[in-house]
């Protein structure tokens, strides 16, 4: 007789242990002549020795570009709340005045992206987003999807209000970059402004489609994830940190 | 999953930790005052020792790169934020993994209120029979990307278990759930995994 599954499970979580229960004993010689628990076995223990050893993974290069906005507007808005007038950030000139003005931005996305993911609207299967349609609750399925359709709005708002801010700062900036660079980041631009156009005309036809929903805010998402890489390797570039830089536009290379 | 959600202290798992880069020049004490001085390369510092260890386990406990890149950003304006509360009990290190982990499980626990998706349904799942046999062995990247096709649950009970190396005494702790319905989302889990890693 095959041992219960879980037991199973409790043998392959026992093999670290120096000394074995001895109902898993009983387990262990049942593997010793059933080839089918044993290869059950063997593929649990496999997941279980890889997931130990599974690699890091790198954050992406923007990140901390965008962090770093994000604190130096926040410690900019500490010092002006103490009144202290001389102190700033122990920065180089140039790079810091730049800083100060793309912080809001960043601000703002950081803070958008937070609330729109605790709202439930990003990043998520399509069915999370759908309301629920139950028999005999017509009232409440309409009413979801008033809300549903509220907090898109919403989101949208936010979406476009970072957009904007990173907009401007990219093109402002966009002399520092190479014309090759600047083509590929107008492609990939281009290519997500017409799904967005696409979502929205989708969305035009039905309201209530939670792909198309979906749809237009990870196309949102992907437009500010642009355009924050484009100000992180303007930043980059002013920094001359060719390396952080390149890092970046290999990245940008494989959008679109 | 009845036992009531209650905020446990975060012990620390057994699984080696450490900075992701070469060790630091600057102490850990050294970093925190230049930081909180608005020191930002002193912030960018410790940003670059800690960021990749965090945002493996904000991405795997979250179940996507997307979430774990927002979740990575809230944890260290969070972090820049309590930097005065940082008394150097423990290392940095240890203090932004129990920052990062809190906010990971408040991020958990908010979404699967909101979603009321708890793995109950994975209850028919717990058989042998579906998954092909591999003949090949699992790669590490494979079952990466396959540990964000898990369900909520049993996805954030394996990592913590499986991959972070909490026990699960501890994993019951921190999800606010019974040990042994720890011991059974990560059966499920694993069960998954196998399922899935044989579509392969």
């Amino acid at each position: 007789m095959h041992p219960d599954p879980a037991a199973l499970n409790d043998y392959v979580d026992s093999l670290d242990a120096a000394e074995r229960p001895r109902e898993l004993i009983v387990v262990e010689r049942h593997l010793d002549s059933c080839a089918d628990c044993r290869a059950a076995a063997n593929a649990l223990r496999e997941i279980r020795a890889v997931a130990k050893a599974l690699d890091p993974r790198d954050p992406p290069a923007r990140s901390w570009s965008r962090l770093e906005r994000a604190i130096t507007l926040e410690h900019g808005a500490r010092v002006k709340a103490d009144g202290d007038r001389a102190a700033d950030l122990p920065r180089s000139g140039s790079r810091h005045q730049l800083w100060i003005g793309l912080a809001a931005a960043a601000a703002l996305v950081i803070a958008s992206a937070a609330a729109l993911r605790y709202a439930g609207l990003t990043s998520r299967p399509s069915s999370d987003v759908r309301p629920a349609a139950t028999n005999g609750a017509n009232a409440n399925t309409a009413a979801a999807a008033q809300a549903v359709e509220a907090e898109l709005k919403q989101a949208e708002e936010h979406y476009e209000k970072a957009i904007q801010g990173l907009e401007t700062i990219a093109n402002s900036e966009k002399g520092a970059l190479d014309p090759q660079t600047a083509a590929t980041m107008q492609k990939n631009l281009a290519v997500i402004d017409q799904a967005i156009g696409e979502s929205r005309a989708a969305l035009k036809a039905q309201p209530a489609s939670a792909p198309a929903q979906q749809s237009l805010l990870e196309s949102f998402k992907a437009k500010l994830a642009l355009l924050e890489d484009t100000v992180a390797l303007i930043n980059e570039m002013r920094k001359g940190n060719d390396a952080g830089a390149a890092r970046i536009v290999s990245g940008l290379k494989g959008k679109g | 999953m009845t036992a009531p959600r209650q905020r446990a202290p975060i012990p620390f798992p057994s699984k080696p930790q450490g900075p992701t880069s070469a060790a630091p020049a600057a102490s850990d004490a050294e970093l925190v005052s230049r930081s909180l001085n608005g020191d930002v390369d002193a912030f960018e510092t410790v940003y670059r020792q800690h960021s990749g260890r965090i945002y493996t386990l904000a991405c795997r406990m979250a179940g996507s790169p997307e979430d774990g890149e927002d979740l990575l950003q809230e944890v260290f304006l969070q972090a820049f934020r309590k930097l005065q509360t940082f008394k150097g009990d423990a290392s940095l290190g240890t203090w932004l993994y129990r920052l990062a982990l809190n906010h990971c499980l408040d991020y958990v626990r908010s979404r699967q209120a909101r979603m009321k998706k708890l793995t109950d349904t994975l209850d028919a799942e717990t058989s042998f029979e579906p998954a092909a046999r591999r003949t090949t062995p699992i790669a590490k990247l494979d079952l990466d990307r396959a540990i964000e096709r898990l369900p909520d649950g049993c996805r954030e009970a394996f990592v913590l278990h499986d991959v972070e190396g909490f026990d699960h005494k501890e994993v019951g702790a921190l999800l606010g759930i019974a040990e042994g319905t720890s011991k059974s989302q990560v059966f499920k889990a694993r069960l998954k995994l196998r399922a899935i890693l044989g579509e392969r």
